[in-house]
């Protein structure tokens, strides 16, 4: 992989400008679009604080944006930069779902946060922390805690022969055996985890079965349970968050003797509240559901 | 009174510099964080064992420090000790993230400084035509990756690891993957070497232009390495004086009895200092407090630092400059830890989670990281995170005092002041993401 060619008529063609509005998030996003080195040569970056001095945002033909709305001063951000831009693509959790910033959300915690956070002449924080579909008109999701570099280059070059596979399992590569049934959860940090073997045989609590493939199943392989940072996979992004759970427990009764209500409950857990239940939590938030063509 | 405001940017978070002056006489500096994360709120009752798994979204940048001091803080609190194997693994996650944070540093937040351009992935045709910036650009993103390669080796995911697990890491090496990437290392090493060497060549030529390596004063030091070498996943924190004395050391418990943290009004970040003086980590920090460091190129770096500045040294722009000797440094070690097995021995040990107090312990690429949790019935009831960026906070806004009296005068503004205020910011490298956790 070449970062950058060696041809010195880089500017002579018009390269589509971009730009990425970093909201209130953890950089994450950024760090890993900054590993997809390709685009540099296909895209003029006029915008990305991060790496580029510039402070207004400019109209350009793609705009990503990461992070969630947490601050006025981000909403301000975010209505200027849709004003005029052609593209907009949302990308991490935080900006599709919220993230890890939901678990600021609760409402014992949002007295906190409103009673130790008054700042003078500071943004100030909104009641809540929401993403950014909230608030504006949104082409194309790209879920991801952060999306890989791969899923950025896909999303950029709205790349047709990218085709992943609909699920983590898909790309995990464990074996799933019939015989091999566990009766109780193993904890999240349980030590060494038997290789080629699937890590629900194993009692762990992984949600692979159910998460949108694209990512090759990064955690799973090197032996953690995917905690579902892709969201639902297309079969189950449109439906309740409801469907999501009973389609994991279903698995779960196929490949184990784990008590239903163990599941259950687990599942509700922050750690996997953070990501999964977010994505597709229709009741909750009234929001229509996210066309399964527009995620990536 | 006038007050001057300078929004930042090639750094990590969002940041303002104010300073206030009144017929060119500076009032006051402030560094301002302009956002709130606020994680030690939101922690509270959350299952301990998944703080590792939340705790890396406090930033995408230092993701790798706070995941591994996330699992020492629930070992202290478990009383558990992990095998030797798992903290080699644990190095070389830390040290995977040191390449990927001084090469994004030095090349992509601080190369553009001394290049005189908005930034490194901007390419005018004649630049692009005599090829140096062009060349550097390249080089350095290569480096990069090397960083981020060895997080997702020994780490699992490639920016919020998930590997570290209490007792150990879930997993050991596969010989064959690390054999290829000490081999990817070996021959990137003297692409590493040279960039530094740039580096400090262009720096030289910005000293000159500029008048000055950053003429704050001398300052105290605060580091969690050990004196003999660095080594990142640390047990104490040592206090250096400004002649270089070793004022204390104490453990992360202890940190509160030992050093003052205080919220400001002004900004969404707190700030530390040691018996009311101003205190600096980071790399000079650690540069200023090691005996060496241990590995070739980097011991060739180190000396030449100590023969042209003396030690300890003192001047904003040697941070920079440390950030060289420690990508060489962490470049090296990567690969002498990669030539012992890293598959054939227990990855981890036995425990029993309990209700408990737990303190964890870093060195990340900004100084020393502490994480601090209160577990009841399971569940955290007090998180806190010492963030190594708000030991810097005093430092900064003093030496954005002294850069603001060197180019404010009674009549006049020197534009100049901008890309001080620039300089001096991004010397220290602040995490705000972090630093407003
Ligand atoms: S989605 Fe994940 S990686 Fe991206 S900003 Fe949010 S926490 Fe960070
Ligand atoms: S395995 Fe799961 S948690 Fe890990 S990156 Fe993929 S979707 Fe996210």
């Amino acid at each position: 992989m070449q970062p950058l060619t060696d041809s010195p008529s880089l500017k002579t063609k018009q390269l589509p400008q971009f730009a990425v509005l970093q909201l209130s998030g953890c950089a994450g996003c950024e760090v890993s679009l900054l590993n997809a080195n390709e685009w540099v040569q296909e895209f003029e970056l006029v915008y990305m604080p991060l790496v580029v001095s510039a402070y207004e945002v400019p109209c350009v033909d793609v705009l990503l944006i990461s992070g969630g709305v947490r601050s006025d001063e981000d909403l301000y951000n975010l209505k200027r930069a849709v004003r005029c831009s052609k593209k907009i693509i949302a990308v991490g959790t935080c900006a599709i779902s919220g993230g890890v910033a939901n678990l600021g959300n609760r409402d014992e915690v949002r007295e906190l946060f409103m009673s130790q956070t008054e700042r003078r002449d500071l943004p100030r924080l909104l009641p809540k922390s929401q993403p950014v579909d909230a608030f504006v008109n949104v082409d194309l999701y790209l879920p991801g805690c952060p999306p890989t570099p791969e899923l950025f280059m896909a999303a950029l070059f709205e790349d047709d022969e990218f085709n992943p596979s609909k699920t983590v399992c898909q790309e995990c590569g464990r074996k799933k055996l019939k015989d091999m049934k566990p009766k109780h959860l193993t904890g999240f940090q349980s030590g060494e985890v038997l290789p080629d073997i699937c890590l629900i045989n194993q009692g762990y609590l992984c949600v692979g079965s159910s998460t949108r493939g694209g990512c090759r199943a990064l955690c799973t392989r090197p032996g953690h349970p995917c905690v579902g940072c892709r969201g639902p996979s297309d079969l189950l992004i449109e439906k309740d968050s409801i469907a999501w759970l009973e389609s994991i427990q279903r698995v779960f009764a196929a490949l184990t003797d784990i008590p239903l209500e163990e599941i259950r409950e687990s599942l509700l857990s922050p750690q996997l509240a953070l990501f999964l239940f977010q994505f597709s939590d229709y009741a909750a938030t009234g929001r229509p559901p996210r066309p399964k063509e527009k995620v990536l | 009174m006038t007050m001057l405001t300078f929004p930042l940017s090639r750094i990590e978070g969002h940041a303002r510099v104010e300073i206030e002056i009144n017929k060119g006489k500076v009032l006051s500096t402030r560094f301002q964080a302009m956002e709130k994360r606020g994680f030690s709120l939101m922690v509270k009752g959350v299952p301990a064992e998944q703080m590792p798994v939340i705790v890396p979204r406090i930033c995408g940048v230092c993701s790798t420090a706070h995941h591994v001091a996330s699992v020492k803080a629930l070992e202290d609190a478990y009383g558990v000790t992990p095998p030797p194997l798992a903290c080699i693994i644990r190095e070389l996650l830390l040290l995977g993230q040191l390449i990927q944070n001084q090469a994004t540093s030095l090349f992509v937040f601080t190369m553009p400084d001394r290049l005189g351009v908005e930034s490194i992935f901007h390419v005018t045709e004649e630049e692009a035509d005599n090829g140096v910036q062009f060349n550097i650009a390249k080089r350095a993103l290569m480096v990069r990756q090397l960083g981020t390669d060895l997080i997702t080796l020994a780490g699992g995911q490639f920016i919020h690891p998930v590997k570290a697990v209490v007792g150990g890491v879930s997993s050991g090496v596969d010989p064959g993957k690390a054999a290829a990437f000490q081999q990817r290392v070996i021959a990137a090493l003297p692409t590493a070497r040279d960039l530094v060497d740039t580096y400090w060549d262009i720096s030289i030529r910005m000293k000159d232009r500029i008048g000055t390596w950053g003429d704050d004063q001398p300052a105290y030091y605060i580091t969690s390495t050990r004196p003999d070498q660095p080594n990142f996943d640390s047990s104490s924190i040592r206090v250096m004086d400004p002649l270089g004395n070793c004022c204390s050391e104490f453990t992360a418990s202890q940190f509160f009895d030992t050093l003052t943290f205080e919220e400001t009004d002004y900004s969404y970040a707190g700030r530390t200092s040691y018996k009311g003086e101003v205190m600096r980590a980071n790399s000079l920090a650690r540069a200023n407090m090691t005996r060496r460091m241990g590995t070739p190129l980097a011991d060739g770096f180190l000396t030449r630092l100590r023969d042209e500045f003396g030690t300890p040294a003192h001047p904003i722009l040697l941070f920079d400059l440390c950030r060289g000797i420690e990508l060489v440094y962490a470049l090296e070690r990567a690969v002498e830890l990669l030539s012992s097995p890293l598959d054939d021995q227990d990855t981890d040990v036995p425990y029993t989670p309990h209700d408990g107090e737990g303190w964890g312990l870093v060195e990340a690429p900004r100084g020393p990281l502490i994480h601090h949790y209160i577990i009841e019935n399971g569940t955290i009831s007090t998180g806190e995170f010492i963030i190594p960026t708000v030991h810097n906070m005093l430092a900064i806004e003093r030496a954005l005092r002294v850069a603001a009296e060197r180019y404010i005068t009674a009549d006049s503004v020197n534009l100049e002041l901008e890309h001080a205020v620039g300089r001096v910011v991004r010397a220290f490298d602040p995490c705000i993401a972090c630093a407003t956790h």
